[in-house]
């Protein structure tokens, strides 16, 4: 008996080491990179520890303005994002009107036709529109992305609210705005946090569209990667892999309690 | 059973609105609703309801579930709109108005207390929305809460505390706004049964001291009775009689009203009549075919003697009274006696004193004889 | 507020999101279905110039010459034959894994699960471009896998730029949505359910099998529609990671339209996709609303 405990221990832990690496290795190995002068094949550690690429990518001009690019457009399209679609979403949660149900999915169908393929067609539109390098058409194709989390998981996070509160607050005297104001959102907050969360990786990680709408003219971290990875030493890719993942990663020790919890899985159920 | 009575027939027949007699110089009605009516789901769910209250009485609508009472509060607060009818209070119509705009302040049946909010901020929220001042709001809040007992709880969070006090403290919440009208949704359903002796009287002692005229929906006729200075029976989206408890208890209009409330020994005619025959007493005129007798447990008289033609068939004591379940042939009859009782296997005689005889579901008959009121 | 003010007011509340997507999806993908059939006016006259080859269309509802075109071409078929094979490889593997941790987290909980589970989600916060290429230096030829291996005298594979880094990329991009809407589908089976199979005897296997995975259905579905969607029209991940060739047809498009001027056949691929996507998210659909009605929610 003790064996087989210990043997099935063991085994998890070999799994646990598996996933470990299969997730974190490829992580680690670029995170390397950023530092090191040279790696020769079949060396397990690099030839020497640098810092020379950091500041070859912080001192270039390009490279930060792609930063800075990054770090305005996400958070303009989040905005955008959450003023066009909390509305809606409030509305898909405690309206019933007609084609509800279809327009819920339909927003959800937009994501099965494949991005490159829409962006063919996009560019079009947007030449024919004249928002081909301009800040409203990157916030455009960003905002697409963010539509499913920023519609779906509030309208899931405002039904949990339950109606009885909401009119409690009606029946001493609030009107409905100020019923939203004080009751409903700060209970639906955590949900509307992970619609923002992920609202927000989707708008910072979109690539294709960017380049296509913005390049050369406004180039974001996503679509200055792609020429990077082609044109530079592998060690500069790797620091602006970390650069670029850092927004990321601290948002997620900030919220990792929120994205852990039931809220995603909610917001995915038709109502 | 019995289909339902007709309205007028039904009002008719019971004692006219009293007045009521604890509070309240009588004056225009507090509440009046005309005419109320609601459709939901193709079926009438509040049929054309006339009710008004005066100023500082407590009305209780009664009846089961489906009948109609938490539609009719609704309406009054606000939150349905009705498809006919009018809701007045203190003389304003106020049947176009949200339930922000109206007088009236509701308590909920699950409390539907802000979980984000501390029990006084709960309680203040009315208050900051109109903009009092600071001072003001305080001063009111604290005497409020020191009324209802949850001064100490002000700071706590609704999941802190009790669910006696998340009553209380939704009652403080209502209370504060001092509002004309106030509406009680089921708020016993949720507590246990000691708590919700005490708590009906804290909230009719308070209702009381407060002058605030109050329509309180419940299904529990004891509670019903207990508290209100008129009882509205409802059934089928319809009032069946309105009456002071003691009235609606002593003379019910209808047979439902009389099965409803308190227990009630219910007799068609067929088993009664072979009951006479084996020799119950009761009213000199026998029983008409489409007659249904109603007799409360406490008119049934059994006496024992050996040989007699009841059985006791099972013996239920409650502590302060004891049942009887009585049985004569194939007619069972419950009776209650206070004191000794007798054991199970007794035989003896039985009496009817007060029986009530009821035709089509309406009251045509009382006492011993036949004849109207 | 009356029933119609409410829907008058539900229904305008909710339009914006759906106005601008159906401007900025819904027309491009009319313009895209358009453009295959071979209808080249308007919106489209541009990308028809460009293009070389491009078939117009002879009817008012178009020509499916651009579509023959694409068939008879022994790459797209070949390609498109990966594509799904990826696609179906990529999927078992995620909904298996996910599955795998959700259960662990569930049944057996304690610090190893979570551990499973937080290493699962962390893909999540890595944009998918860095995780493409951090996948494709590990793999490759002077990567760790092979570094490791060399380590111990042996001569390692090399995954980078095949479709088996494809698979890898799409397996490791997708796992955290897969992983936290299964384990959220089945932290919602309450313990009553599963203690009263284990009383009436149930193994694990039959309690899994009966009782918890028909409870959390839905997510369940969700992940496996959510990645397989995903991993049909993706683009950044086969073009760090894959061959040239065989692709798939997310590169495709680009290739297509971008390197070999064929605009027209590139967008003929894409619907392809879309179809093919649509498909998949019509079970989703269709699971999604059934299971509402017998909760009573629809």
């Amino acid at each position: 008996m003790r064996a087989l405990l210990l043997g099935r221990r063991a085994a998890t832990a070999v799994l646990l080491v598996l996933v470990a690496v299969f997730v974190l290795g490829p992580l680690l190995w670029l995170a390397a990179h950023a530092f090191a002068t040279r790696w020769t094949y079949p060396s397990l550690l690099p030839d020497g520890l640098t810092l020379h690429w950091w500041s070859v990518v912080l001192e270039d001009a390009q490279l930060g303005a792609a930063v800075r690019n990054s770090l305005y457009f996400a958070p303009l399209t989040v905005l955008v994002s959450a003023v066009v679609c909390l509305p809606a979403a409030y509305a898909f949660s405690r309206f019933d009107f007609p084609g509800r149900r279809l327009f819920l999915v339909g927003l959800f169908a937009t994501n099965a036709f494949p991005k490159m393929g829409l962006f063919v067609s996009m560019a079009s539109l947007f030449y024919g529109l004249h928002l081909m390098n301009t800040v409203a058409g990157v916030v455009i194709v960003q905002f697409v992305g963010t539509v499913v989390f920023m519609t779906w998981i509030p309208a899931a996070a405002f039904s949990s609210v339950p109606r009885a509160l909401e009119e409690a607050a009606r029946d001493a005297g609030a009107g409905p705005l100020r019923t939203f104001v004080r009751v409903t959102l700060p209970l639906a907050l955590p949900g509307v946090l992970v619609a923002v969360l992920m609202s927000f990786l989707a708008a910072f990680d979109e690539a294709q569209g960017t380049y296509l709408v913005g390049a050369p003219v406004y180039m974001t971290m996503p679509t200055e990667m792609y020429s990077l990875v082609l044109n530079y030493p592998k060690q500069v890719a790797a620091v602006f892999a970390i650069l670029l993942s850092i927004p990321s990663v601290a948002l997620l020790l900030l919220a990792r309690r929120a994205v852990l919890g039931g809220r995603l899985a909610e917001g995915f159920q038709i109502r | 059973m019995t289909s339902s009575p007709s309205l007028s027939s039904a009002r008719a027949s019971s004692a006219p609105d009293p007045a009521p007699s604890s509070r309240g110089v009588a004056g225009p009605p507090s509440l009046a609703v005309a005419g109320l009516t609601k459709r939901l789901g193709g079926r009438t769910v509040v049929d054309a309801l006339d009710l008004s209250l005066q100023p500082g009485e407590l009305v209780a609508l009664l009846g089961p579930s489906g009948c109609g009472k938490t539609t009719t509060l609704r309406m009054v607060a606000g939150f349905l709109e009705p498809d006919a009818g009018t809701v007045t209070v203190g003389g304003r119509d106020v049947t176009a108005l949200g339930p922000d705009r109206r007088p009236s302040a509701m308590v909920f049946q699950n409390y539907a207390l802000w979980p984000h909010l501390t029990v006084f901020a709960n309680v203040a929220f009315p208050l900051r929305l109109r903009r009092l001042p600071r001072a003001e709001v305080t001063e009111r809040v604290t005497a409020v809460l020191e009324m209802v007992g949850l001064a100490h709880h002000a700071r706590s969070r609704p999941a802190q505390i009790s669910g006696g006090e998340q009553q209380r403290a939704a009652l403080a919440r209502a209370v504060v706004q001092e509002p004309d009208l106030l509406l009680l949704d089921e708020p016993l359903s949720n507590l246990d049964a000691q708590l919700r002796v005490r708590v009906r009287e804290e909230i009719r002692e308070i209702q009381q001291r407060l002058g605030i005229t109050t329509v309180m929906v419940t299904h529990d006729q004891e509670e019903a009775l207990a508290v209100s200075d008129r009882v509205a029976v409802m059934n089928g989206g319809r009032i069946e009689q309105i009456g002071t408890p003691s009235d609606v208890y002593a003379d019910p209009a209808t047979s439902f009203v009389a099965s409803f409330i308190g227990s009630m020994n219910v007799l068609a005619g067929p088993d009664l009549a072979s009951a006479r025959a084996a020799g119950v007493a009761g009213p000199s005129a026998g029983p008409a075919p489409d007659e249904t007798w109603a007799v409360r447990p406490e008119h049934v008289a059994f006496s024992p003697r050996a040989g007699g033609p009841a059985v006791v068939r099972r013996v239920l004591p409650h502590g302060h009274v004891t049942e009887l379940v009585l049985g004569v042939d194939a007619l069972e009859l419950r009776s209650v006696v206070t004191g000794e009782a007798p054991r199970p296997g007794d035989q003896g005689d039985v009496a009817l004193r007060r029986v009530r005889h009821y035709r089509a579901g309406l009251l045509v008959g009382d006492g011993h004889g036949g004849g109207g009121r | 507020m009356s029933d119609a003010r409410r829907r008058g007011l539900g229904l305008a509340l909710a339009l914006p999101p759906v106005v601008l997507l159906a401007v900025f999806v819904g027309i491009p993908v009319v313009l895209a279905v358009g453009f295959s059939l071979g209808h080249v006016g308007g919106l489209n006259a541009t990308i028809a110039r460009i293009g070389t080859d491009t078939r117009v269309a002879t009817s008012w509802w178009g020509t499916t010459q651009a579509w023959a075109d694409v068939f008879a071409d022994p790459r797209f078929v070949r390609d498109l034959v990966v594509t799904v094979g990826v696609t179906v490889v990529s999927t078992v593997v995620v909904v298996a894994t996910s599955l795998g941790i959700a259960l662990n987290l569930r049944l057996r909980g304690g610090r190893l699960a979570t551990a499973f589970a937080g290493l699962a989600v962390v893909p999540l916060f890595i944009p998918v471009v860095i995780a493409s290429w951090a996948i494709t230096t590990f793999y490759s030829s002077d990567g760790a896998v092979r570094t490791a291996a060399a380590l111990v005298g042996l001569d390692g594979p090399t995954w980078s730029y095949s479709v088996t880094a494809v698979v890898i990329g799409s397996v490791w991009t997708s796992l955290p949505f897969a992983t936290l809407m299964a384990s959220s589908g089945l932290q919602a089976v309450p313990d009553a359910m599963i203690e009263a199979a284990r009383d009436a005897g149930a193994s694990t296997a039959s309690l899994v099998v009966r009782v918890m995975l028909p409870l959390a259905a839905v997510p369940v579905v969700i992940a496996t529609t959510f990645t397989a969607i995903g991993v049909l029209g993706q683009f950044t991940v086969p073009y760090f990671t894959g061959p040239n060739a065989p692709s798939v047809l997310g590169v495709d498009i680009s290739k297509y339209f971008q390197s070999f001027d064929r605009p027209q056949e590139s967008v003929v691929m894409a619907v392809v996709v879309f179809v093919l996507a649509s498909g998949v998210g019509a079970v989703y659909v269709g699971t999604a609303f059934r299971s509402a009605q017998t909760a009573g929610r629809a």
